[in-house]
């Protein structure tokens, strides 16, 4: 515990997060050279989809679900304060839902599930020697291990995310239906939402999936420290992921600022 | 004389603390090397450097006269496909018996199914476990484990073997058994072996040549008589089990 | 070997595992409101020890400024670039200070702060005290006539308590700051008018929402992290299992309490 709590300074703090960076991009550089280079396991990618899909879905159902309905209650009273109309409410949340809300705060919850279950699931296999086991039987631990499991989650993170948009698109209209007596048909307002909005969104979901996996992944593998070691790789797996979902969605929402519109045709 | 086929030069490693400080070993082919010494001494962590697990601080190591050392992540996994391990705390896969030893056939070769099942069955003759290809690891006992270890360490006929402590917590008969088991693949294959042992009266049996470590350094590197007879005091209370001594 | 058991006849098996969940679910519960109990009990100033106290207000809330400040930091500056297609096409550059700040303040800051909080410090005391109870030292207390609850538990969610308020302070300012400075890159727009135009609209309330908020989440962060930690069983497996437990039911429990606030605050 001690060695995990010395006190840092901002510099030594900045020191770390470049060096985590660097060794986040390392396993990212590995993982896609064995994505096209590798060993595949029959199955194994479809079994991680199916371990990702059945362990978050129910979650991040219920998750979005609230969301929507908490964002659109709480637009409702702003807007109720400001112009009492209420008939672009729909259209608003549905570009603001696509392009951006759906992916960014539903990675969320997803990394808080997935993101802490790839980080126990390696890392105990790393503190039980597994990994280094692995090694010598001819197969690397990111070919074997991170590989399908980062397929898995862009492919099945997208997926859930886009599930979870629904979702919270039909909490918001129950919540803009019920509590601020708005026409379903005057909420269900396509006018805002344009094809760089689709883009954008469904760009956030896959390099958000990347994210988490790649993340909890190399916390999972730099693992050290018995079963306690475990416990601190999920907690900075959750973090880790946490923070690098909303660095890169800073990144893709700048760029996309200037040069996907947000006004514009569908 | 045929150079070694393991060489490790001026080894240096630490976690905090100093352990290895200039440990030299010389492994001739087709040997069977003991590495013996007290508890939490760097056996295990030299083992590992051996096998590329670990990146020494300072000093080389050779393998078939390359320096693993210096390569990448891809040469280093070439070597490593020349190198079997059995680990301490065997490391079997969540799997069962029979994909945990098929493991290293499936990744290094494209037999078929059929070939894999013959494979694997011989070995299981072999560690005295037929017939066991369905069970699972964990509900075996810990001798029947690290026999399912050897197997794996062993089906791919790796050119090296390295066994880190075999028989820890065994009783006595399996103990013998297992050492048999080392010494008779050995015999057998023309490997060459590294075994960690506490049990120093077991491996002495069996060992061609012995070295031992003390206080970060390899304080003996005999033949297994020299090891016997060994005047070196740190050497003769090891070997002799007696309380008194420089340990 | 006991008798296999009599299998469920398949109409039922949905509703079994719908029960399943429930009873489940109402265990949780159950448990997580007789640790508030057990806390509530012992909140009296002389039961509760200083140092420790302190030590964890320490561990907890100063050591998690700087993940806490960069991630409200970038959430401001993300608040400013969603909000801005809208304010360039209605004109309303006078809104982007309230736009962007608005939501942060009373909603994504203390949501997010609660998530990484829960990854962070959670999963972390989930870890402390699950080791602490497979190796037994949470007996050794009792077994020395001291109270684990009173000693271990109460201090820790005090603690987690007042660190999220202090950390939505800190979030709440450093958002703003985040939002001024991308304003100002992005857009051109001048601090001050940002500063005047947050100002004009955002009322108290809107602040002591979000720090009523952010204290509630951290009530949930305390009570699920110490409870999954005491309720650890089984060595080392045991410990990773429970930490995977709590991270997931705190982000659970957080939503749901941020739904519940949404609804009773406004």
């Amino acid at each position: 515990m001690s060695a995990r709590s010395q006190d840092v300074g901002i510099l030594e703090a900045a020191k770390n997060v470049l060096k985590d960076t660097r060794a986040v991009w390392r396993v990212f550089t590995k993982t896609i050279y064995f994505l096209f280079r590798g060993k595949r396991e029959k199955g194994e990618i479809a079994r991680q989809m199916f371990h990702v899909g059945n362990e978050s879905l129910f979650f991040m159902c219920i998750t979005m679900a609230f969301i929507g309905a908490i964002i659109t209650f709480q637009t409702g009273l702003q807007s109720k304060k400001l112009l009492p109309d209420f008939s672009l409410m729909g259209a608003t949340y549905l570009k603001l839902l696509v392009r951006d809300l759906a992916a960014s705060v539903g990675a969320l919850p997803l990394a808080t599930r997935v993101g802490a279950g790839i980080a126990a699931e390696i890392g105990s296999m790393v503190v039980t020697d597994q990994v280094d086991a692995l090694r010598m039987c001819a197969a690397d631990p990111i070919d074997y291990l991170v590989v399908p499991r980062f397929v898995a989650c862009v492919i099945m993170g997208t997926v859930i995310l886009i599930i979870g948009g629904f979702v919270a698109y039909g909490s918001g209209m129950l919540v803009a239906v019920v509590s601020f007596d708005v026409n379903p048909h005057t909420f269900n307002n396509f006018m805002y939402l344009n094809l760089g909005d689709v883009a954008m969104g469904f760009l956030k979901c896959v390099v958000y999936g990347a994210a988490i996996a790649i993340v909890s992944a190399q916390r999972g593998l730099a693992t050290f420290g018995g079963s306690e070691g475990v416990g601190w790789a999920t907690t900075e797996a959750v973090v880790g992921s946490c923070f690098a979902i909303i660095v890169l969605n800073l990144i893709i929402s700048t760029v996309g600022y200037f040069l996907v519109p947000g006004v514009g045709p569908l | 004389m045929l150079p070694p086929l393991i060489r490790l030069e001026n080894i240096h490693k630490g976690f905090g603390t100093p352990i290895l400080e200039g440990v030299d070993v010389d492994v001739p082919e087709s040997c069977i090397y003991a590495l013996i010494g007290m508890g939490a001494v760097g056996k295990s962590v030299l083992l590992k450097i051996v096998a590329g697990l670990i990146e020494p601080e300072q000093g080389k190591v050779f393998i078939h006269g390359e320096d693993i050392t210096v390569m990448n992540h891809l040469e280093l996994a070439e070597v490593r496909k020349k190198i079997g391990m059995l680990f301490q705390n065997y490391a079997l896969f969540d799997k069962n018996v029979y994909e945990n030893i098929a493991f290293p056939l499936r990744r290094l070769f494209d037999l078929s199914e059929e070939e894999i099942q013959e494979r694997v069955a011989e070995r299981l003759e072999r560690v005295a476990l037929p017939g066991t290809e369905e069970r699972i690891p964990q509900s075996m006992s810990g001798g029947q484990k690290k026999r399912i270890g050897v197997a794996r360490a062993t089906i791919a006929k790796p050119p090296i073997v390295l066994y880190d402590e075999p028989t820890a917590g065994l009783d006595p008969v399996t103990s013998q058994k297992i050492y048999d088991l080392v010494r008779e693949e050995q015999r057998a294959t023309g490997a060459t072996v590294m075994v960690i042992s506490s049990d120093v009266a077991g491996v002495l049996t069996i060992a061609d040549r012995v070295g031992m470590l003390h206080a970060g350094k390899l304080v003996f590197d005999g033949t297994a008589d020299e090891a016997k007879t060994s005047t070196l005091p740190e050497v003769r209370q090891f070997v002799h089990g007696l309380l008194e001594g420089p340990l | 070997m006991s008798a296999a058991p009599a299998k469920t006849p398949r109409w039922l098996l949905l509703p079994a595992k719908l029960g399943t969940f429930i009873m489940l679910m109402a265990k949780q519960v159950g448990g997580l409101s007789i640790l508030a109990g057990k806390v509530l009990r012992r909140l009296t100033p002389g039961q509760i020890d200083r140092h420790e106290l302190f030590r964890n207000m320490n561990r907890m809330g100063v050591r998690s400024v700087p993940i806490i400040a960069a991630t409200a930091a970038f959430t401001g500056g993300i608040m400013v670039i969603q909000a801005a297609p809208f304010v360039e096409q209605v004109q309303a550059t006078s809104f982007i200070g309230w736009a962007a700040t608005f939501t942060t303040i009373r909603e994504l800051g203390p949501l997010l702060i609660g998530l990484i909080f829960n990854g962070r410090v959670g999963a972390n005391n989930t870890a402390e005290l699950g080791t602490m109870m497979v190796t037994d030292q949470i007996d050794a207390l009792r077994a020395l006539a001291i109270d684990p609850i009173a000693y271990l538990v109460v201090p820790r969610c005090l603690a987690m308590v007042s660190m999220m308020v202090l950390l939505c302070v800190i979030g709440d300012a450093v958002a703003i700051g985040g939002a001024m400075l991308t304003a100002d890159m992005l857009l051109d727009i001048d601090p001050r008018v940002f500063w005047a135009s947050a100002m004009e609209r955002l009322e108290p309330w809107d602040f002591w929402v979000g720090l009523v908020k952010s204290g509630l989440f951290g009530i949930m962060i305390a009570l699920t992290s110490c409870y999954y930690g005491l309720q650890t069983r089984g060595g080392a497996p045991g410990v990773g299992r429970s930490v995977n437990a709590s991270v997931v039911a705190a982000a659970a429990g957080i939503f749901i309490m941020d739904y519940l606030s949404t609804f009773i605050l406004d």
